[in-house]
């Protein structure tokens, strides 16, 4: 537990002592976070993450950022990242290199000079991606919105247009799961989707056809708009998996995607998927593809690639999924 | 290419996972990554290996259920079986 690194070599007292070699001070914050259904305790500040009260219990994920020389971790010989069973390594020019084992803990040893925003920006993305896979959830890449049909994730190749849709369904007052990785775990009824970060990262032009939400700020290559009451904290039933698609027709148009292409888009759209060769989990995402084709709707949705008109195709999603699917009820939007 | 005997023993290999899409059979195979798709008599045949059958039982059995010469219906099954082999879908005894 991390409470052993807290001790102090200070005490008072006796003049027999010895001569003071093991004078030392740790300090160690605790900055206790939730995301992905997990508790994680980092000894830095995470304001990506969404803060929680400090519990007593042991958090799921530990994050430590090393500090000075010691317990540096070593450069990789070659190569950017590696991946073995239960433990991935990520070495980042200029900015960090991080350990992720066992779907437990991170380690981060921050090169010189870095920035502390370009340094979560990893942990953010590629060491919780990593995480993700070891810890056995199938991780999208895509947003995903909640609605009164469920659930709706959105994927595709990048520029389709998920974060922009996200944004628009931010503009109507959704409150968004996600708008990057989606992790999705296996309850007894069928696949959920776990709360993500509560931020709404952004391109210039898509910040900006959103009037310039309040409360933005520019991170290293993205406008961030905090969710705030727009962030869905809580665990939701997956309805459907949307592939965005472009088509040169003026009116979108949604299809479901049958049999063996259903499973084919659930693991394309992995988020980064190379970083799972290696670990143990294949199974388990192989067997989780099958269960989330099984139990949810994956659908094609084509329209004109046209940025103005992701209202139209919010209207059109809408009246799609009314006539698709059934309001879920309370309890049915989480079956925990 | 293999050739199947009539009393060879047809077995679902252990290492899949198989869930039915819509008018589809997926499989996956874990140890390869790759997954299949099998439709129609693909499909028939699939259940009829549920539990151990040997190549002759089989013959008979698709011939029960389709309209197909007995040499064609030999003829297929030796191909496609020897194809479901070659992917790891099927263990031979």
């Amino acid at each position: 537990m991390a409470a052993q690194e807290e001790h102090s070599g200070v005490t008072g007292g006796s003049v027999t002592g010895g001569d003071m070699k093991d004078l030392r001070m740790t300090r160690m914050a605790h900055n206790t976070y939730r995301a992905y259904g997990m508790n994680i305790r980092s000894n830095r500040a995470c304001p990506e993450l969404t803060p929680t009260a400090a519990g007593a219990e042991e958090p799921d994920v530990t994050i430590r950022w090393t500090n000075g020389a010691a317990n540096r971790l070593d450069p990789l010989d070659g190569g950017r990242f590696m991946v073995q069973p239960g433990r991935f390594r990520l070495d980042v020019a200029g900015v960090a290199r991080y350990s992720v084992e066992d779907g437990r803990r991170i380690e981060i040893d921050p090169l010189p000079e870095s920035q502390a925003e370009k340094i979560r920006l990893f942990l953010m993305g590629s060491a919780i991606g990593a995480l993700l896979y070891q810890r056995g959830l199938f991780p999208l890449h895509g947003s995903a919105v909640e609605t009164r049909w469920g659930a709706m994730i959105f994927v595709g190749f990048q520029g389709a247009g998920k974060s922009t849709l996200a944004g628009e369904f931010y503009r109507r007052g959704y409150r968004l799961l996600s708008d990057d990785v989606c992790a999705i775990d296996k309850s007894p009824l069928g696949p959920r989707v776990l709360p993500a970060l509560p931020q709404l990262r952004l391109c210039a032009d898509a910040y900006e056809r959103m009037g310039k939400p309040a409360g933005a700020r520019f991170d290293v290559d993205k406008f961030v708009v905090p969710l705030g009451e727009r962030y869905c904290s809580e665990p939701r039933r997956l309805t459907a998996v949307h592939v965005l698609t472009e088509h040169a027709e003026e009116a979108p148009r949604m299809e479901r995607i049958r049999g063996l292409e259903r499973v084919r888009s659930l693991l394309e759209n992995l988020y980064r998927l190379q970083y799972l060769r290696g670990q143990r989990t294949y199974r388990d995402l192989m067997r989780m593809a099958a269960m989330i084709a099984e139990k949810s709707t994956v659908a094609r949705v084509s329209r004109k690639k046209d940025t103005r008109s992701a209202g139209d195709l919010v209207n059109f999603l809408e009246a799609s999924w009314a006539e698709e699917f059934p309001e879920l009820s309370g309890e049915e939007h989480c079956d925990a | 290419m293999r050739k199947f005997h009539a009393v060879d023993r047809l077995f679902r290999s252990n290492d899949l996972i198989a869930t039915n899409l819509d008018d589809e059979t997926v499989l996956m195979n874990i140890e390869a990554g790759s997954y299949y798709g099998l439709e129609g008599s693909a499909r028939a045949i699939w259940e009829r290996l549920e539990t151990p059958i040997s190549f002759a039982e089989l013959v008979a059995a698709m011939m029960k259920e389709y309209r197909v010469a007995v040499a064609d219906c030999t003829s297929e099954l030796q191909k496609f079986l020897g194809e479901m082999e070659r992917e790891g879908l099927l263990r031979v005894e």
